[in-house]
């Protein structure tokens, strides 16, 4: 959460002469974080943790702790209490409170208020914490809260029937309507508070009621400040969606000590701003006062977490002026913790934080680890998909990131379903890359050239009773390019990896009729290729069985007896397949090392063929006697005709 | 013979300064220069030289044999470009075909190899994942006010007994606790990348986004280390004169919690409009929290580590200067954008 804090009103409780760049840098150094500081006043994120630094006090409390330890002198000045008199029970007020749900109730009755404006001062604080000042009643609240970190509540004393109050917890159905006009229907679960008539009166740490707020008219004011179990509050204002600033604050549970000074701060104000006169006992339930809770460590453990030594009275001084108690028997260091912070310092990793972080991280070492180093895993994927997109990039493909959410016309079949989607166009993790590539090729509909976009990516394939699989494919998308030249890069991309890719046709939906293959390697299918129904040419492949039908590159010594290379021409009737000759040509004779198709001009294909004999060099005669076996074979199976 | 080397020398000055086209220097080249030409016959002939004066007559055929070259190749650059065989010189070449990796690629490239230098093993985990790796492991039990910073998207999935909901993970941290099962006994050092999801969208967020985890465990792991492994990464992914800080900051899941900073790279560290006080902000960081460190079946008494996630996006754009105004763009498909990288 991020607070204001006017440097004027942090002065109040904060002696020193730093100036207000020295303080913003040095509190962003070793505690909260200033964002900025304009016109004289902060902007700090406070962390979830740390509740107690999210007001004026706490952040005086906190620099004053801090200052020091850039030689800059500081002070803080607490608030006295002396005076006040909790008293178990009192006079005007009757309250039963479940204390499980409020572990410090306080109140007192204040008499003969007069509602009107603030003083300017306050005024002008408020408006600079972002605060728009209403009568000095509800300003007083404000005030405290921002001052404090402790929100404050005020009822109408008149309106609370029979001057009495149960603090119980809500039941489901229940109806309250606050005092902001809404009507909030209860789940049950949240806090409340109800009147001697068993009205709802208040929707405790949310906001008040609408039916027992101050007016113009009220006199007589109840000044009420209490601690709420934070997780009672957060799931009321949470499901009610009323994240009211005094809800934000209880949420992070409040120490229940702070309503002492909430109290005497409210008391002090109602006097000086409203003339009121507050009753002399005030109510405080508190049965179970805090005790100092108390961490155990070592000097060795803090040694070794921060990586250098530092001395016992250092140790000492840093966490004294952070308010904890110390104790040391030899190396161990009993810290006996303040209330302010309970909830965030429990194991001694915090203790170790709170040294380190005020001593300063600048003034610890840097050092890279020694030590044995990890084995990575025996199949780790990556080095081989980087091989791959490069490879594709040496081929002239555009990589492209598309969103894995995808709206209900990208899935077929099973798809998991986001809960709380953006909107429909994400709402589905993809099973496919298709469509996406689809699109992004879409995107691109004014590219004059032809293109190559490719992806590598997860696709989601639903489990039952688990987690999704997670596969990841490599899918790429050809605009405005041949058939071949496409298979040509893919043949390319197997080539390049020493991969040997079968290529079958086999019909398949989203693809124009003949013109998809289905791509296995080692037998296992790994894979398609083809021509979409929209003309663009798509390819996916499995990348993890691409990778495992990866075989180590054997050698082959050259041969020292040169091929003899021959172009021959043929024609063939219509639709003859042209895979089909070239396997056969293969096929022919072993003596045939090797068949390339050259060239195609109507129905005549040139094939340009290796014939090549391990141990000798083949003389005309022995080529004659495979070329013609070759060309009868394709004459009595295709039809062949040979040009001359 | 010092003397008809002399001579030579003059006569071949002369027909050179007077050869009107590249043939006439050709020809010339080839009497005088040419393996018979009339330097080599002197060369063949040195032996006949009384053997005193050998090396100074050698030194001399050498020098002549370089002035008349010399003079050759200044004279066919001197003569009329009518007088000369036509080239344009200037025409552009034939590019092959260019391909692009994405930007998020290259980053990603980038950042594991600075990391893998120093012996991380790069992994990746899981980013439909159950709420016990990406929360409640991480000490962050459901309700928690802290998991408010992650804008969380949830599975419709069952829900599972031990793990929970599942969710899209909304960081890389969740890889922690998995590293950890994958791993068993330390020493650790891992760098997981993966796609992460938030539910935002503006000119600053997406949706889908990259995240880097490291983790690091092992006996005596300290703050030290982090600061060293984070000013090593500075050095040599932003430039060698960057350096790191850190400051407080909360996690449930590392205690203590850190942000950190790197020195700003347009002012150097003095501070300009592009960062606060010459400082930028690169993410978070901590020591692992016992907690996680139990949860992931490692003991928190025998070991200790650091860890810390960034947005490999950021990251990038911080490194190489790139401003990009609306981050959207990087998920696009349109070509314009994708082939200025």
């Amino acid at each position: 959460m991020d607070i204001l804090i006017p440097d004027s009103w942090l002065r109040d409780f904060l002696k020193t002469q730093a100036t207000t760049k020295q303080i913003s840098e040095y509190l962003s150094l070793c505690g909260p974080s200033v964002e900025k500081a304009e016109n004289g006043v902060y902007s700090i994120e406070v962390t979830t943790n740390r509740v107690d630094v999210a007001s004026v006090y706490g952040i005086a409390r906190e620099a004053a702790a801090i200052l020091p330890q850039f030689n800059l002198k500081a002070s803080f000045s607490s608030i006295k209490t002396p005076s006040l008199k909790f008293k178990g029970q009192v006079s005007y007020l009757d309250a039963k409170v479940d204390f499980k749900l409020c572990p410090r109730f306080t109140a007192v009755l204040i008499k003969n208020v007069k509602i009107k404006d603030s003083p300017d001062w306050v005024k002008e604080r408020l408006l600079a914490v972002g605060v728009r000042p209403i009568n000095n009643v509800v300003d007083i609240s404000n005030y405290v809260m921002h001052e404090l970190g402790q929100p404050v509540h005020t009822f109408d004393y008149n309106k609370i029937k029979g001057a009495k109050m149960i603090l119980r917890e809500g039941r489901s159905g229940e109806k309250l309507t606050t005092l902001d006009g809404k009507l909030h229907t209860l789940k049950g679960g949240d806090i409340v508070i109800e009147d001697g008539s068993g009205r709802l009166i208040d929707l405790a740490g949310i906001m008040g009621g609408e039916n027992s707020a101050v007016d113009e008219n009220s006199k007589n004011i109840l000044l009420f400040v209490q601690t709420y179990n934070p997780v009672n509050i957060r799931a009321t204002s949470m499901s009610l969606a009323q994240r009211s600033e005094a809800a934000v604050l209880f949420e992070k549970g409040l120490d229940p000590e702070l309503v002492t000074l909430g109290m005497a701060r409210g008391i002090e104000l109602f006097v000086k701003l409203t003339g009121g006169r507050p009753q002399k006992e005030i109510l405080d339930i508190y049965p179970d006062p805090y005790k100092p809770k108390s961490i155990s460590l070592d000097l060795e453990f803090i040694k070794a977490r921060l990586g250098t030594e530092i001395d016992k009275k250092k140790i000492d001084s840093i966490l004294k002026s952070l308010g904890f108690e110390t104790s040391w028997n030899k190396g161990n260091l009993q810290v006996s913790v303040p209330s302010y912070r309970a909830s965030d310092m429990s194991i001694p990793e915090d203790v170790v934080e709170e040294i380190a972080r005020i001593y300063g991280y600048r003034n610890l070492p840097s050092e890279l680890m020694s030590g044995a180093l990890p084995e990575p895993p025996s199949d780790s994927p990556f080095l081989f998909e980087t091989e791959v997109k490069n490879t594709l990039k040496g081929f002239g493909a555009v990589e492209v990131y598309t969103f894995s959410l995808v709206p209900e016309n990208f899935v077929e079949g099973n798809a998991l379903k986001l809960k709380n989607p953006l909107g429909s166009d994400s709402e589905y993790l993809r099973t496919s890359l298709m469509p996406s590539l689809i699109a992004a090729a879409n995107e691109n509909l004014g590219e004059k050239e032809p293109f190559h976009l490719f992806e590598a990516a997860n696709v989601y394939l639903p489990q039952k009773g688990s987690l999704p699989e997670e596969k990841m494919m490599l899918a790429g998308i050809f605009s405005d390019t041949d058939f071949r030249e496409a298979r040509g890069v893919v043949e390319g991309l197997f080539a390049e990896f020493n991969l040997e890719g079968k290529f079958n046709p086999e019909e398949s939906a989203h693809f124009a009729p003949s013109r998809r293959l289905v791509v296995s390697m080692s037998g296992r299918e790994i894979g398609q290729f083809g021509v979409l129904e929209n003309g663009k040419v798509y390819y996916e492949f499995d990348l993890a069985l691409l990778k495992k039908s990866l075989k180590p590159r054997s050698f082959r010594a050259s041969s020292k007896y040169p091929p003899q290379i021959e172009d021959i021409t043929l024609t063939f009737p219509e639709k003859t397949k042209i895979g089909e000759v070239i396997e056969s040509i293969q096929a022919t004779d072993k003596l045939v090392s090797e068949v390339e198709l050259k060239d195609i001009y109507k129905y005549s294909y040139t094939f340009r063929v290796w014939y090549q004999h391990p141990a000798k060099t083949l003389i005309d005669i022995e080529v004659e006697k495979v070329r013609d076996k070759l060309t009868k074979e394709l004459k009595n199976k295709f039809g062949a005709i040979v040009k001359s | 013979m010092r003397e008809e080397i002399i001579n030579i020398k003059n006569e071949a000055y002369a027909q050179i300064m007077d050869a009107k086209s590249t043939s006439e220097l050709e020809e010339l080249k080839i009497l005088y220069l040419g393996r018979s030409g009339k330097l080599n016959l002197l060369t063949k002939r040195i032996k006949e030289v009384p053997s005193e004066e050998r090396k100074e007559v050698g030194m001399l055929l050498n020098e002549s044999k370089n002035a008349i070259t010399s003079l050759l190749s200044e004279r066919r650059n001197s003569l009329k470009e009518s007088a000369r065989e036509w080239f344009d010189a200037t025409i552009p070449g034939i590019k092959p075909k260019i391909g692009h990796l994405h930007l998020v690629t290259q980053a990603i490239e980038e950042i594991s190899r600075t990391f893998e230098q120093i012996g991380f093993v790069r992994v990746r985990y899981p980013e439909v994942e159950w709420d016990w790796y990406a929360f409640e492991g991480l000490n962050m039990p459901s309700g928690h006010p802290a998991r408010d910073e992650w804008e969380t998207f949830f599975v419709d999935n069952p829900t599972h007994s031990k793990y929970g909901q599942t969710v899209l993970t909304p960081h890389t941290s969740s890889g922690q606790l998995r590293e950890m099962e994958r791993v068993k006994v330390p020493p650790i050092r891992m760098i997981n990348i993966a796609k992460c999801y938030r539910r935002q969208i503006d000119t600053s967020h997406v949706p889908m986004f990259h995240q880097f985890e490291g983790l690091v465990i092992d006996k005596g792991i300290s703050i030290a280390h982090l600061k060293g492994t984070l000013d090593y990464f500075a050095r040599n992914f932003f430039g060698k004169e960057r350096k790191t800080r850190l400051r407080p900051f909360h996690f449930q899941f590392t205690e203590p919690s850190f942000e950190v900073d790197v020195t700003c790279g347009v002012c150097g560290g003095r501070g300009c409009k592009l960062c606060k006080g010459g400082w930028l902000e690169l993410g978070g960081a901590g020591m692992v929290h016992p907690v996680v460190l139990k949860n992931g079946g490692i003991d928190p008494t025998v070991y200790s580590g650091f860890a810390f996630g960034w947005g490999v996006e950021r990251t990038y754009m911080m490194k190489s200067g790139l401003s990009i105004p609306d981050i959207r763009v990087l998920y696009s498909s349109d070509l314009g954008f994708l082939r200025q990288f």
